[in-house]
């Protein structure tokens, strides 16, 4: 009986180095497929907010995004990178920036630009799993988590599907114990995720409803994240869509903050 | 009749026995069944338990439809309150250790929630999300100019003194955590645990004290709430029930021992009440109704009721049995001479309670109901099994028992005859110094407090009202009470509104021709779409968002070119629709924020969170983080862009409990430090006056809810029901006497004892200082049902002694022989037996313990000087020569009758009905001129005049 147990967690030890390599991988190309589609990128987002009791709310703005000079012309390139938030509606906060220098070692840099008390604020990075707007999303769902916070094991795969079970290397950072991932075989984007707190229940669920290939990237541009405790979801749609719109480095900077480049904002 | 019946019982005494027990156990087993294994007896009603004071008020009464609806529109949940103290430490709870404690508590009320019994899939318990500790709530701040930080308050366990202190520091800056989370002087903290319902909270609060057992150190932790204090006092009451009233009937044991002597017959009414407590209460639970605190006093009202004839009997049958030595026979005489009498007091007992039902509170009524149904079965058993029991008794073994014509036994006859002789010798003092007592009490009952509190149940050293004590001394306030403010209702109509906004979108799109050409036939796009939609759409919310969906459609599937101008329109629509976003503005949030200031001034509010406080807060941080800039931005847009910065934070759904997403309902949150309901009262009352003096800058409508809130409403509910009940019940038992003694004079005297008694309780209740709450209200139906009792027994003796007496001085010897002897024994069996309620931790049995035994002293001596003493005055009245015993023919009595009984039908009626009371006093004038021509007329028939 001994015998038989040794010899199976040796198995196990053994499956697991094999996946170990597979996992990085899996896990690399997933990052990349979700944030790192060429060089830099635009979308229009539609975000509603529907509260238990069927209340809805309605965000809409306009995202860039473009990775560091650093990432040349390499394909797998998974580095630091910047995120301009546009805000048209609702009206009252119209003309609001969100903006983001994504930094892989360090904390992040944000800023946060509001019209109506004409400030421009930087926003502490210390805390990266709050709310985006009020919404369900977190920051870090925004910009994607450094993937380098979590253990990633690969649960099991079946034909369409990895799934990976990621644990924080520092829980008392984070509220989850674990998240469950569907990575999509081809695509490798996630499709179903599942976060699960303390006591083991889950809490909050993310799914991608819809893909598109857009200038030959398939793209998410329908999702949703809803919050199991407080009975609230939001749904984010994405439309005009663009790769390679040659973003130039200044709009990143304080600067734009109030003065929004419209050009690249329509 | 008593005879007849008595004859019969104790003719079969075996069977009669037999017959009782069965129905004794088939009712037993019909509620205890389906208790015991509810899945088993599905189709039976199984016990429940219910200690919720909002169930005070029907399901439908609208404040709590209100009160239900605003709590899920604000995700408000009820609140289990633990404050930590620490009076060892010079910087109380904020030193490392007791906030590690304080961590480990909150982390494991996260884990206290269980799969939901009721809803499948559901969890019951703490609700994780809303929890209010320091590492669960978000500190907003500057960290250094120009930045703005979002972080949990306490992110991580001090190490340090300075590193706790820091936490006490940044709480105290927050307005809405400053008072809440940390007490005023920083020393002190209050964590709020949510729960899914009520009748979670003492599952919870004995899991918290278990976890709070582990802890080291000086930390005292304080639990309180008005859940959890509801769900404790339901598990005590349990408990006071299983040792107060097996006490009670102990005690009452004891003393029907010292005084008869005789085990095998004492037992008796002990068996009796034991009966007649398990036919009511099982029929509570057959009939599926619940055990509320009022039902759960049910036993301990028809305890002393059910006992209280049966000392009657068994004090006759001590007094005669030596007589003749033959039960059968002496019970016979006893019986045929009390049948009457206890039909009467159980009757109007029952009437006195059964009127309860007319009370507008549901646990009020069933207890009525209940009681009354009880006191009906304690008289037939007392006229079937105490008869049918005394056969049982071998008559060898009463050899000895009763009353000995001994030298001692004559001392104490000639002690209470003496008392008949004073009353007798002194009626004119008796009388005076009665009605001097009587304008006193009224006196006192015009100093009455009526005032309640649930929390004031417990006694002063129950931990939960030390608890609530000093967490009231340290805190805002333990007890919350919400306003809400609604600015929804239509000023204008749907035409009216797109008239207004076509005529804007003209001009908007006219403006801006310039700087976005083609603008102009986007918009008329826009206003063809307007006109269709404005005949449908059922209010401006949905037009404006119709509006904006069809042009956001639109937008979707236009021209890069017209792309911009759609967006143009859009964002001109949704400023529109931000209208109507009331509590973002300015001027309300300024005009809340002032109104807050005032209410402070009550000094029961010691501390309200409202919206104002969250924008005020950010915009401060947003700003500077100085004190200068803690204040409301100048426009709606930039509240709006504090607002959005703030749900960036852990919690966004926090907003949502101050204000709706659509911003046209807010809620206002009062900590008050007192649940009196006077206080509760007191700012209501302030609100009212402050929105008269200072109206809102916007027209808004506001309404109250929360418990505390509630607490008020059904108090007010009760002491109005409870005093027409009263009324109805006491005019229906004086109809019953008039009948009973064919007088409207005796009756009026037989009413004597009774209304001393209730004008000397309440008055007393006024003097102590003691607040008029549930159980006192109810204790009035209770000396309703004793009080009367006593005067029956012994106007109905005095009317059968004048039978064969001529004058009045000669039936005092007879009538304070065996009648008062019984009254006497009466008292002190029953006024001992309820002592042990004095012990009780719950102070409402202790209330009805210490009132118990007043009302029957009171209503003992009432009977028995004051009663004496006017007959002496009234006896050519009381004692006519000729005596007309044909109702009808004593115009008088007929009249007053009359007038009773259109008053009965009135005041019982006009608790149902909408009908104002001019109208039911025209209607009320017109039945007694109607009723007094009748009794004029029937008085002066010829058939009248011969007797």
């Amino acid at each position: 009986m001994g015998k038989i147990i040794l010899a199976l967690t040796i198995v196990v030890l053994v499956m697991n180095l094999v996946y170990a390599a597979n996992v990085d991988e899996i896990v690399a190309k997933s990052n990349h497929a979700a944030y790192y589609k060429d060089r830099d990128g635009s979308a229009r987002v539609s975000m509603t907010i529907k509260d238990s009791l069927e209340r809805t709310r309605n965000r809409q703005f306009t995202i860039l995004r473009k990775d560091d000079p650093g990432s040349g012309q390499n394909d797998d390139y998974c580095g630091d990178q910047k995120y301009y938030v546009y805000f048209n509606l609702p009206a009252d906060v119209n003309k609001m920036v969100f903006m983001v220098w994504k930094h892989l070692n360090t904390d992040d840099d944000r800023w946060l630009y509001l019209p109506a008390l004409d400030l421009v604020k930087r926003i502490s990075a210390k805390e990266k799993r709050t709310s985006f707007v009020g919404s369900d999303f977190f920051y870090e769902d925004v910009s994607g988590r450094n993937i380098n916070d979590d253990v990633h094991v690969l649960e099991k795969e079946d034909t369409t599907f990895f799934v990976l079970k990621n644990t924080p290397k520092n829980p008392d950072t984070v509220e989850f114990s674990y998240y469950r991932a569907w990575i999509h075989k081809e695509t490798y984007l996630s499709i179903q995720v599942e976060y699960f707190d303390k006591q083991g229940d889950k809490y909050r669920e993310y799914e991608a409803l819809k893909v598109d290939t857009i200038q030959g990237n398939p793209t998410v541009i329908k999702s949703m994240m809803k919050d199991l405790r407080t009975g609230s979801s939001t749904l984010l749609e994405y439309t005009h869509v663009q790769y390679n719109i040659e973003l130039p480095d200044e709009i990143f900077t304080e600067r734009y903050l109030r003065r929004p480049p419209m050009k690249f904002l329509r | 009749m008593g005879k007849s019946a008595t004859i019969f019982v104790t003719s079969y005494p075996k069977s009669i026995t037999i017959i009782i027990g069965i129905i004794t156990l088939i009712l037993v087993l019909l509620a205890g069944l389906p208790s015991i294994w509810p899945d088993t007896f599905k189709m039976l009603n199984h016990l429940k338990v219910d200690t919720d004071p909002e169930n005070m008020l029907p399901a439908n009464e609208p404040v709590r439809i209100f009160h239900n609806e605003k709590k899920k529109e604000m995700a408000l949940h009820d609140i289990v309150v633990v404050g930590v103290v620490n009076y060892v430490h010079p910087k109380g709870v904020f030193n490392p250790e007791s906030l590690k404690n304080v961590y480990e508590l909150t982390e494991y009320a996260k884990t206290l929630r269980w799969p939901d019994p009721e809803k499948q899939g559901n969890y019951a318990g703490v609700i994780e999300i809303d929890i209010i500790a320091p590492s669960t709530v978000d500190n907003i701040e500057q960290e250094t100019p120009g930045t703005v930080s979002f972080e949990w308050l306490m992110s991580r366990l001090p190490k340090s003194q300075s590193e706790a202190e820091d936490i006490r520091n940044k709480a105290k800056k927050i307005p809405v955590l400053n008072g809440t989370l940390v007490s005023e002087e920083g020393k002190a903290l209050c964590l709020y645990l949510p729960i899914t319902s009520k009748d979670q909270s003492y599952r919870i609060y004995i899991k918290l004290k278990e976890k709070i057992a582990t802890f080291h150190g000086e930390d005292e932790f304080l639990i309180t709430g008005l859940p959890v204090a509801n769900d404790t006092f339901g598990v005590e009451m349990f408990v006071q029930m299983a040792i107060s009233a097996p006490l009670a009937m102990l005690i009452i044991f004891i003393t029907l021992f010292i005084f008869f002597r005789k085990l095998a017959l004492i037992i008796s009414p002990l068996i009796l009440a034991l009966i007649a407590t398990l036919w009511t209460m099982s029929a509570l639970v057959i009939t599926g109704k619940t055990i509320h605190i009022m039902s759960s006093m049910i036993p301990i009202f028809i305890m002393p009721i059910s006992v209280l004839d049966s000392v009657h009997i068994l004090s006759e049958f001590f007094d005669r049995y030596q007589h003749n030595r033959d039960r059968c026979q002496t019970i016979i005489n006893v019986m045929q001479d009390l049948f009457m009498p206890m039909l009467y007091t159980s009757l109007t007992t029952a009437v006195g309670f059964a009127s309860l039902a007319l009370a507008p509170i549901p646990p009020v009524q069933v207890f009525g109901l209940f009681v009354a149904f009880g006191v009906l079965v304690a008289w037939i058993l007392t006229i079937t099994f105490i008869p049918a029991y005394v056969m049982f008794i071998p008559e060898h073994s009463l050899e000895n028992f009763g009353r000995m014509h001994g030298k001692d036994h004559e001392d104490r006859s000639y002690f209470l005859g003496s008392i008949g002789r004073f009353s007798l010798r002194h009626a004119r003092l008796v009388i005076i110094a009665s009605m001097l007592l009587a304008v006193l009490a009224a006196y006192g009952i015009t100093l009455i407090n009526i005032n309640d509190n649930p929390v004031k149940w417990f006694t002063n050293k129950h931990p939960i009202r030390l608890a609530d004590t000093i967490l009231n001394r340290h805190f805002g306030g333990t007890y919350m009470a919400y306003l809400a403010v609604d600015s929804t209702g239509e000023q204008s109509t749907v035409t009216e509104f797109a008239d207004l906004l076509r005529s804007k979108m003209t001009d908007h799109a006219r403006e801006n021709e310039a700087f976005y050409p083609g603008i102009l036939s986007i918009f008329n796009d826009i206003e063809s779409e307007l006109n269709h939609l404005k005949t449908t759409v059922k209010d401006k919310d949905q037009l404006l968002s119709e509006l904006i969906t069809f042009a956001n459609n639109r937008a979707g599937s236009s021209s890069p070119d017209e792309y911009p101008l759609w967006d143009e329109a859009i964002l001109f629509l949704d400023q529109e629709r931000q209208g109507f976003e009331i509590f973002k503005k300015p001027e309300i949030l300024t005009w809340i924020g002032n109104l807050q200031t005032h209410l402070l001034k009550t000094e029961v509010v010691g501390k309200s969170n409202s919206l104002t406080d969250i924008v005020k807060t950010v915009y401060r941080e947003l700003v500077s983080g100085d004190p200068s800039d803690f204040r409301v931005p100048d426009t709606a847009a930039a509240v709006g862009q504090c607002l959005i910065t703030y749900q960036n934070s852990h919690r966004p759904q926090d907003v949502w409990h101050f204000v709706t997403p659509d911003y046209q309902k807010a809620a206002i949150w009062l900590q008050l430090k007192s649940g009196d309901n006077q206080d509760m009262s007191r700012v209501v009352d302030a609100v009212t006056r402050s929105f008269d003096n200072n109206p809102p800058p916007f027209p808004i409508k506001h309404q109250w809810f929360g418990l505390t809130y509630i607490n008020v409403i059904w108090q007010k509910k009760m002491v109005k029901g409870m005093l027409e009940a009263f009324l109805g019940s006491f005019l229906i038992v004086f109809l019953m006497m008039t009948l009973l003694y064919r007088s409207a004079l005796w009756g009026l005297i037989s009413m004597i004892p009774l209304t001393l008694t209730i004008l000397f309780i309440y008055g007393i209740t006024g003097f102590i200082g003691k607040d008029y709450d549930m159980p006192i209200a109810v204790l009035s139906s209770l000396s309703l049902g004793l009080a009367v009792d006593y005067a029956i027994h012994f106007l109905s003796r005095t009317r059968a002694i004048a039978a064969d007496t001529d004058s009045w001085q000669e039936m005092i010897t007879p009538l304070f022989g065996e009648p008062a002897r019984a009254i006497i024994k009466n008292v002190i069996v029953l006024g001992v037996g309820f002592t042990p309620l004095l012990f009780a931790p719950l102070v409402p049995y202790k209330t009805v313990g210490i009132f118990i035994s007043s009302i029957l002293l009171i209503a003992g001596i009432a009977t028995l000087l004051i009663l004496p003493s006017l007959i002496t005055i009234l006896e050519r009245l009381v004692f006519p020569k000729t005596a007309r015993l044909q109702f009808t023919c004593k115009c008088g009595t007929c009249i007053v009758s009359g007038v009773a009984l259109v008053a009965a039908v009135i005041v019982n009626i006009s608790q149902f009905t909408r009908f104002g009371w001019t109208t039911l006093t025209l209607v009320s004038l017109i039945s007694i001129l109607v009723l007094a021509g009748l009794c004029s007329f029937m008085s002066r028939r010829q058939s009248c005049a011969n007797l």
